[in-house]
């Protein structure tokens, strides 16, 4: 693994902590390398990676490394098999988890987050974490959206790039405190966006 | 509209939905705007025409432009087909969205076996030549064979509701289209400028492709151009359509077949969407606007980017002078856009008493850095010159620069120097008309170099000149010419974009691997565009998901981003299979020996080489290619691309290797 890659990892890993989308031993991250992904180590803190919480193993084929690997290995797998994605990000912003157990559909009304995402669907398993039910489900939503949120435990979004999943990730939770804040507020929300009433239908 | 507070849009149910795949399984286009390609096919030797039809489901998998015409020429083997003989066809494609209200969409493509590189090659042009030939009913037209005599063909004139004018000796084909040959006796030998005025004087509703005397002469890298100045450049199409003795296709501009769109609201809101970030981005919305792509000449200077003098150097003294800025304040008279185009980067310009249209950044670079030049007059002149030609900039630029460190080196007695201006001029118009070194110099730098003795000073890549973008200060760029399936070239993959501009992220430039992911997702979406036909600068602003909702509305039938990458990665596999099957192998996948063993001797990218076989092998592996870059059995498998491949002789000839990823 190159240094830049690894600092990759660290400066995203730190930056979740830093924005509270994440605890101190949550979420996880991963890039693909031809047949070969590089993820991070089960257990570890995504605020202080190290070299040796950077775990490479197969795409395809499991090996030792499998033992060390997040306990999404096998989403992450599933993710990159189904799409393009080069890199993933999973986080548990607070925002954004809290509106998912509310809706089947998150459409920011920030500007920001409607040019970004116009909307995140909302998925839901009975297993949330590592199961098999989201490695079949989420590579089908992530075909067409670039973000998914799973039900009351976080999104998972894909990029080229690890920092464009990383953005996805941010922008979401972003979208998701205005909302809340707008929400709290009381007030009648005035729209400004034209068309902003089809974006259910991105 | 105002929201209540709490009411969360989108807060409805909503089953999961299991998106389609359809490269595993059959399509079925009911109830959509997807139908059967429609095709037209002229035979110049016999004077016959035919229409053809391709299943819904080709459309699906290959869209059109580009795509089509990589499935055209495998279909109908081209591999096997010598470039300049009558049976090489011109496959002229617009892609599904042309003509439907898309940004930037009124593009088509022209595919055919290159002279100049051997592989199948096509190049794609804006103006209203894509959109009159979907007007007029056809989703393709084949031009094959060749005509006796010099002479240019009108389709569909009749058609579109203009009288042909009466011509004794306008011979009718036969067959459907409404096409007819017509002697070029008035045309032939009139230069690009001149030509399109006078098609458009004798068939004043109708929209004109043609070629210069380049491409009657046959210089290798003629281009065929429509509408002024939007051209197919590059690998020599137009010394195809030379070969043919066929001056001008013409089409009725006025045909009655406006293309369906199955869902024009949903479309109208996508395009509303995409003009917003457009709108707003900086480079589409600022820069390619004001400065039109000469706007890179600084920018790539400064990152030490820049090939100069024969890519001895990668950042030329004289950019200043040469720059967009400088284009701008004296040259330029206004800007211009292709149909649809909101961008508007093209430029009206004067030099020296002559106007024309361009430089572009690459042509500036080519005629300018490259040859050591600095007089942005004489570029622009040298632009204009093999424009009146039909003559692709590029490879003209970087030939002359390779004559020009041949004489440095005493190999070319008499020949240009570096820094000359007055030799680009003169140069491209010799080599226009056949003339003195012009003779030499009409065969690209490849084979230029090779009569010299010194094949390793062409900057080329299965003999295309590589452009304005030095791999040595951005290394993805290296892989990006080395692997693109028709030379080298920057628009299969530019990787201006992450390494220079951050789109979508900025990388680190210098890297060498953890970059072929990246390479080859652009590359993917590239084949998309190419085929859907739309302009790629359009996605400086947009992701792969714009697209794939645009397409969506115009077929009326769900297609998923990711989904059109895969057939972004099943267009490029087929253009591999192609060129395997026409000889050539890892081999050919390099670079000049320059870039990857003399180091930069100054500036931001001093000391940097490319270390291109660890970049190789990462890609091959990344593409679920073997070590000689042959896909996989497994690969082919998934693309659906077996059948094809066995066509080709390379069925079953390649176990999948172990731990191949796909896709």
């Amino acid at each position: 693994m190159s240094s830049a890659v690894l600092e990759q990892f660290q400066q995203i890993g730190r930056d979740l902590f830093v924005a509270g989308v994440i605890s101190s031993h949550g979420g996880n991250l991963s890039v693909r390398m031809g047949d070969r992904i590089l993820i991070t180590r089960r257990g570890s803190m995504l605020a202080r990676l190290e070299e040796r919480d950077i775990i490479e193993t197969g795409l395809e084929e499991n090996d030792a490394n499998v033992m060390l690997a997040s306990t999404e290995i096998n989403v992450h797998r599933a993710i990159y098999q189904g799409t393009a994605a080069q890199a993933i990000v999973h986080a548990h912003p607070p925002y954004a988890i809290a509106r998912s157990l509310m809706c089947d559909e998150i459409v920011p009304i920030d500007s920001e987050g409607s040019y970004l995402l116009h909307k995140v669907p909302v998925v839901h398993t009975e297993l949330t974490a590592g199961s098999k039910e989201v490695a079949d489900l989420l590579p089908r939503w992530l075909k067409e959206y670039d973000i998914v949120m799973l039900r009351g435990h976080g999104p998972f979004a894909i990029g080229h790039l690890l920092e464009e999943a990383y953005q996805l990730t941010s922008v979401l939770e972003m979208a998701c405190r205005i909302m809340t804040i707008a929400d709290g507020l009381g007030e009648q929300v005035k729209e400004y966006r034209k068309g902003s009433d089809r974006y259910e239908t991105w | 509209m105002a929201r209540r507070r709490g009411a969360v849009p989108g807060a409805r149910l909503r089953a999961v939905r299991v998106p389609s795949t359809v490269y595993t399984r059959g399509v079925t286009p009911s109830a959509s705007a997807l139908r059967p390609l429609r095709g037209l096919r002229l035979d110049l030797s016999h004077r016959t025409s035919s229409e053809e039809e391709l299943p819904a489901e080709v459309a699906r998998l290959w869209l059109g432009g580009r795509g089509l015409g990589a499935y055209l020429a495998l279909r109908e083997r081209l591999y096997d087909v010598e470039p300049l003989s009558p049976e090489n066809p011109l496959i002229f494609a617009p892609g599904p969205l042309t003509g439907t209200g898309a940004p930037a969409s009124g593009r088509y493509s022209v595919t055919s076996r290159s002279p100049l590189t051997g592989t199948v090659f096509d190049g794609n042009s804006g103006g209203n030549f894509g959109n009159a030939l979907r007007r007029l009913g056809w989703d393709y037209l084949v031009v094959t064979g060749a005509l006796d005599e010099p002479g240019y063909v009108t389709v569909g004139l009749d058609g579109a509701g203009e009288a042909a004018p009466a011509d004794p000796s306008a011979e009718p084909f036969a067959g459907p289209g409404d096409a007819t040959l017509r002697p070029a006796a008035g045309l032939w030998g009139l230069e690009v400028p001149a030509a399109l005025e006078r098609v458009r004087e004798l068939h004043p509703k109708s929209e004109a492709a043609v070629i210069g005397p380049a491409g009657e002469r046959g210089v290798l890298f003629a281009s065929i151009v429509n509408n002024r100045g939007r051209s197919i450049g590059r690998g020599g199409l137009g010394t195809v359509m030379g070969a043919k003795r066929l001056k001008s296709l013409v089409l009725g501009g006025h045909g009655d077949h406006k293309p369906t769109v199955a869902d024009p609201e949903r479309l109208e809101f996508i395009v509303y969407e995409a003009e917003k970030l457009l709108k707003s981005n900086p480079i589409t919305s600022t820069a390619l606007p004001e400065f039109g792509t000469s706007v890179l000449v600084n920018v790539l200077n400064q990152a030490g980017a820049m090939p100069t003098r024969n890519h001895r150097e990668s950042q030329f003294e004289g950019a200043a002078s040469i720059c967009g800025e400088m284009l701008k304040k004296d040259h330029v008279q206004r800007r211009s856009a292709c149909r649809g185009c909101i961008i508007g980067c093209a430029r009206r310009t004067s030099a020296g008493g002559q106007t024309g249209e361009g430089p572009e950044y690459e042509t500036i670079w080519a005629l300018g850095a490259q040859c050591g030049v600095s007089d942005l007059t004489a570029i622009v002149q040298a632009n204009y010159a093999c424009n009146r030609a039909g003559m692709d900039t590029i490879t003209m630029g970087s030939t002359i620069a390779c004559a020009m460190e041949l004489t440095e080196l005493g190999l070319l007695p008499g020949g240009p120097r570096f820094g000359d201006a007055r030799a680009i001029i003169e140069l491209a118009e010799a080599t226009a008309a056949g003339e003195g070194l012009g003779a030499e110099l009409a065969l690209g730098s490849a084979r230029f170099a090779a009569l010299y003795g010194r094949p390793e000073l062409s900057m080329s890549v299965k003999q295309l000149e590589i452009p304005a973008y030095d791999p040595r200060g951005m290394k993805a760029q290296g892989l990006a010419y080395a692997t693109s399936n028709r030379g080298g070239c920057h628009l299969r993959a530019n990787m201006l974009s992450p390494e220079i501009l951050g789109v979508p992220k900025m990388v680190d430039r210098f890297a060498t691997l953890g970059k072929a992911g990246l390479l080859i997702n652009l590359q993917n979406l590239n084949a998309v565009l190419d085929s859907l036909s739309v302009c790629k600068f359009t996605a400086f602003a947009m992701k792969e998901d714009y697209y794939a909702r645009q397409l969506s509305a115009v077929w009326g039938e769900q297609v998923e981003p990711q989904e059109l990458l895969l057939l972004g990665e099943r267009i490029w596999n087929a253009e591999r299979l192609f060129n395997l099957a026409a000889g050539f192998s890892r081999a050919e996948d390099t670079l000049p020996p320059r870039l990857l063993h003399e180091p930069v001797p100054a500036g931001p990218s001093a000391g940097q080489v490319v270390d291109l076989p660890p970049m190789l092998d990462e890609y091959y592996i990344s593409r679920g290619w073997d070590e000689d870059g042959v896909p996989s059995a497994a690969k082919l498998e998934r693309l659906g691309l077996t059948e094809t491949a066995a066509a080709a002789g390379i069925a079953g000839s390649v176990p999948a290797p172990a731990g191949t990823a796909a896709p």
